[in-house]
């Protein structure tokens, strides 16, 4: 039955489920993050600043490896699959075993687990035909005593007790890697089925186009409208809080209304809007100015401007708003925006007069611009008075489907590893056995599956509270020695022994003395 | 007995306590001149003031207690400790009480709960743990935190809008948490070293090779003529000067980098004198690379003062642009660390060199050493896991989205792979001791990388820390 597809196959098995391949496998994620990290990212890096920082060729060979947007490669959720794989079967592999050791708890155990055991103890008990029973008894007892439920165990050959506390803790290391799954399967969803956008909207604007991150419009089921937008600054300036109220218009109707903070997204349909970029478009709304005429026979008149927007200043002269440059810089006798923010505005006027011969337009630049502007021939001289631009606030739209199973995972993942590193699965066993001397002694092994020095410390606790049970029944026979028949015995007769088979010979000790055997693993 | 002690090395030992006393004594005087031009007496810099003394006095006694070996030191050490996060704790609580808010906003708030958090811990090991020495390493972190706490600006400012969340102090909590544990983990790793008898000389070659690396990486600064360049500082704004979007202007500030290039001979010295041991078989080497190390100590210290005295005053030209310009200390705090961080380091070494077996008599056993490191990172392991959950569930709110990439998000995401590593090493292949010891170290540097590393040298989202 070993076809070479079959060996094959159980070869790149064993290979995935293997430790070994998992080390390496995570450490490759951790090489190709690292260098994500250090070598510029697109679209996150400039277009601009990428080139100047790597040469033209090297820059080639980044984008053909896709070392310039290493997180969103094939080659890197291939890496994410393997080691989702490697989970997959390394989990696999083991989970068998555990969960025969879960499912099917180890009772009654037989000699040779108790020779190797090694957190154990002896306590050898009163020869008489009862005495098996009593210790059992007492045991109980004492575990009940100390909190733990106590199982009697009975088999053909043998009745023991069996004594467990957290059995779930030995699924804990499965549960923390089904919570990575759930999380990397949230993350391969969103990958595939989400999305992220832009909308940037004005107040008293609508829309259900969003811009996604390269640059093509998605149509969304629904329309978003601004109601307002505005920002809050502390007295130093710096920003407080952005707000912008949105309300959701869905088939005509207004379902939904909400302010919405940085922090704090309005979410409709598995669509999240949340409060990204706030700012003055940089786009005139209102130019408002005084106009003189330059003979200076008439009185200054104002008006007021819209982009584009032309207005008659007399019967003859009229004057239009061709360009309004929020923040200006001259170059080379040319003037340039040099960005959006309204920090030095210049705007451009064309002022058309009729004459005779035609119509004569003249550029009036304001402020003035030796060499470009054209005041001085106008027949007007204008003076700004007020300019009001237009307010927006930028929305981030994201679609991510998957995230309830990343929150799940992450809860579960929570759950898992408090199971991992503090639960204790302990479990307790006690037999009666026959000594090295031939006296009947009560046997008691114990284990954890972790933080073993404090399980040693439980366990001496629970080998004193049964010594203590016995003890009390010990005297309760005393009073009545009818009951143990016929043998009377004395309180400081009892012999002790150690573990691993060695008897100390001799010691006649008083009952509170006990010799722990311990073997470190 | 400590006259004894001492007799033995006359020369070396007396001149560390000195040397020692003296480097404190500056720092202490330069934090000193802050303080007197704040005016105000009852004020967070005081009480940090105080922290640091305090600080300074239990690393110092630390060390005293490496140099003389007298163990009484190591309980007034410990009483220092506790002066030291009373003071701490008054600055934290004036500085939640001023902001109204829990300092984890800025840098330099989150080195105050850093260092608490450090401090805190160091008593928690040292009393319950038993682990009394810790201190040793502990402290000097905690007193690099402070100085550099007194250069970074440290005004109260207002939440800019994308930390006004709570979960901004759930996810910083953790962090400082998860952060402190691991520091925790590598002081023990290194102890555990220490116990597992791995020789005296191996840690020479890794003191070695930290400060060289230190100063090779201050050289990339070295400029033509024998300058370093540092970062212009522009004193009103308490910020970095910018030429265009995202380039620094860096000034040079003249023969410095000739003192470094010095420095780095001198630091590279025992490095070579170790390699050539190794080499030749000779053991001759090591005694005379011993005496370099303390040779470079002297250096460093030197090349330290003549950095904060240059640093401070004086206006400088720059490459980039015309005219001087001025900078500061906290311009480059990495540097200042980093030079601080290597005196200390070496020091450290000459610690074991001269007081082994204090040391091996004092610390719990390797087995002890190695199951508490396991622990620690058993503890931070789960904290890490929720820094990183909470954290994506507030950039969920924040940014809409839980996991951009972000060089932070990522560091952090190989911060808790490397330790996810060990783990599984150490559980399914059972790695115990000493290999697990250099995973806990190799953890650790990960966290100092994502934590300072990241912030400083790769630029993304997490601009505030």
């Amino acid at each position: 039955m070993t076809s070479p597809f079959r060996s094959s196959w159980h070869t790149t098995w064993q290979t995935l489920s293997s430790i070994k391949t998992g080390v390496v496998l995570i450490i490759s994620v951790v090489i190709f993050s690292a260098a994500g990290t250090i070598i510029l990212q697109r679209p996150m890096t400039d277009p601009d600043d990428m080139t100047r920082a790597y040469s033209p060729a090297m820059l080639r060979f980044l984008d053909v490896t896709g070392l310039t947007d290493i997180f969103h490669t094939r080659w890197f959720i291939a890496l994410m699959i393997l080691v989702s794989l490697s989970i997959v079967a390394a989990s696999v592999q083991r989970f068998p075993n555990a969960w025969r050791y879960f499912a099917r708890p180890y009772k009654s155990p037989d000699e040779s687990f108790r020779k190797v055991l090694p957190t154990q103890a002896q306590i050898p008990l009163a020869n008489n035909d009862n005495d098996e029973e009593q210790g059992l008894s007492a045991a109980e007892r004492a575990f009940r005593h100390m909190g733990l439920k106590a199982e009697r165990i009975v088999r053909t050959d043998s009745f023991s007790l069996f004594s467990e506390r957290n059995r779930i803790s030995e699924m804990a290391v499965y549960i923390v890697h089904a919570s990575l799954l759930l999380i990397f399967l949230g993350f391969i969803v969103d990958s595939v089925y989400g999305w992220r956008a832009f909308l940037v909207l004005s107040p008293g604007t609508a829309s259900n186009q969003v811009e996604t991150k390269d640059g093509s419009k998605r149509t969304i089921p629904f329309s978003i409208r601004c109601d307002g937008t505005g920002e809050e600054t502390y007295a130093d300036g710096s920003p407080k809080r952005w707000w912008s109220k949105l309300a959701v218009v869905d088939g005509g109707r207004e379902v939904s209304r909400k302010e919405i903070v940085v922090n704090d997204p309005l979410v409709y349909h598995g669509l999240r809007f949340y409060q990204a970029t706030y700012g003055r478009t940089g786009k005139l709304d209102q130019l408002i100015l005084n106009a003189t005429p330059a003979n200076g026979k008439a009185t200054p008149q104002e008006i007021s401007l819209a982009m584009s927007q032309t207005v008659a200043l007399d019967v003859d002269t009229s004057v239009q708003l061709a360009e309004f440059i929020p923040d200006f810089v001259v170059q080379d006798g040319r003037v340039y925006a040099r960005s959006n923010d309204v920090t030095n505005p210049a705007v451009h006027l064309i002022v058309t007069s009729k004459k005779a011969k035609g119509s004569v337009s003249v550029n009036v630049w304001l402020p003035q611009m030796p060499g470009i502007d054209e005041n001085a021939s106008s027949p007007y001289t204008f003076d700004p008075k007020d300019l009001k631009t237009g307010l927006y606030t930028g929305l981030q739209v994201s679609h991510e489907p998957g995230q309830w199973a990343v929150w799940a995972g992450v809860v579960l993942m929570g759950i898992g590893l408090t199971f991992v590193f503090y639960v204790v699965h302990m479990r307790f066993w006690v037999v009666p056995v026959v000594d090295a001397r031939g006296r009947t002694a009560l046997w008691i092994g114990g284990t954890a599956n972790r933080n073993r020095d404090a399980f040693e410390l439980k366990f001496k606790n629970v080998v004193e509270q049964i010594q203590k049970e016995l003890k009390r029944e010990l005297a309760a026979s005393v009073e009545a020695p009818a009951t143990i028949s016929g043998t009377t015995i004395s309180g400081t007769t009892i012999s002790r022994t150690t573990i691993s088979g060695t008897t100390i010979a001799g010691s006649v000790s008083p009952a509170t003395e006990e010799v722990y055997g311990t073997r470190k693993s | 007995m400590a006259r004894a002690r001492a007799e033995q090395h006359p020369a070396t030992g007396t001149t560390m306590v000195v040397m020692v006393g003296l480097g404190m004594a500056f720092l202490l005087f330069m934090s000193f001149l802050n303080v007197v031009k704040s005016g105000n007496i009852l004020s967070e810099a005081n009480l940090l003031f105080a922290a640091l003394v305090f600080y300074a006095g239990a690393g110092a006694l630390y060390l005293g207690f490496g140099v003389t070996g007298t163990d009484s030191y190591i309980k007034f050490a410990s009483l220092m400790t506790w002066a030291g996060l009373l003071a701490n704790t008054g600055a934290v609580a004036h500085r939640w009480y001023e902001a109204g808010h829990p300092p984890f906003a800025s840098i330099y708030e989150m080195l105050l709960s850093f260092v608490w958090t450090l401090a805190a811990l160091t008593l928690i090991a040292e009393k319950r743990y038993g682990v009394k020495v810790i201190g040793t390493v502990t402290m000097p972190v905690a007193i690099v935190g402070v100085i550099l706490m007194q250069l970074l600006p440290s005004d109260v400012r207002p939440l800019v809008p994308a930390l006004q969340s709570t979960w901004l102090h759930v996810h910083v909590t953790l962090a400082m948490l998860a952060y402190a544990a691991c520091a925790l983990s590598f002081a023990l790793a290194m102890m555990f070293l220490i116990q597992d008898r791995v020789k005296t000389e191996m840690f020479l070659a890794a003191t070695s090779i930290f400060t060289v690396g230190i100063y090779a990486a201050v050289l990339t600064r070295f400029e033509r003529w024998g300058g370093l360049n540092v970062i212009a500082w522009d004193t009103g704004n308490k910020s970095e000067v910018f030429i265009s979007r995202g380039v620094r202007l860096f000034v040079t500030i003249p023969d410095l980098g000739w003192l470094m290039l010095l420095v780095f001979v001198a630091v590279a010295a025992p490095l070579v004198l170790y390699i050539l041991a190794r080499v030749k078989k000779n053991s001759g080497f090591l005694a005379v690379a011993d005496r370099a190390v303390f040779i470079s100590i002297l250096l460093q210290s030197l090349a330290l003062v003549f950095f904060l005295l240059r640093v401070r005053d004086g206006q400088y030209p720059s490459l980039d642009a015309e005219g001087l310009y001025a900078t500061s200390l906290a311009a480059s705090p990495f540097i200042l660390a980093a030079l601080v961080g290597g005196i200390f380091a070496n020091l450290l070494y000459l610690l074991l060199l001269w007081r082994r077996a204090d040391l091996e008599r004092l610390l719990p056993d390797a087995d002890a050493l190695d199951r508490i490191t396991y622990k620690t990172i058993c503890i931070a392991f789960p904290l890490l896991t929720l820094m990183i959950a909470a954290g994506a569930y507030w950039a969920n709110r924040a940014w809409g989205s839980y996991w951009n990439w972000d060089p932070k998000e990522t560091w952090a995401a190989i911060t808790w792979l490397v330790y996810a590593l060990y783990l599984h090493l150490r559980i399914t292949r059972g790695w115990r001791g000493r290999r697990a010891a250099y995973f806990a170290i190799l953890g650790f540097a990960v966290v100092m990388f994502t934590f300072f590393g990241v912030t400083y040298l790769l630029r993304g989202l997490h601009a505030y820390a």
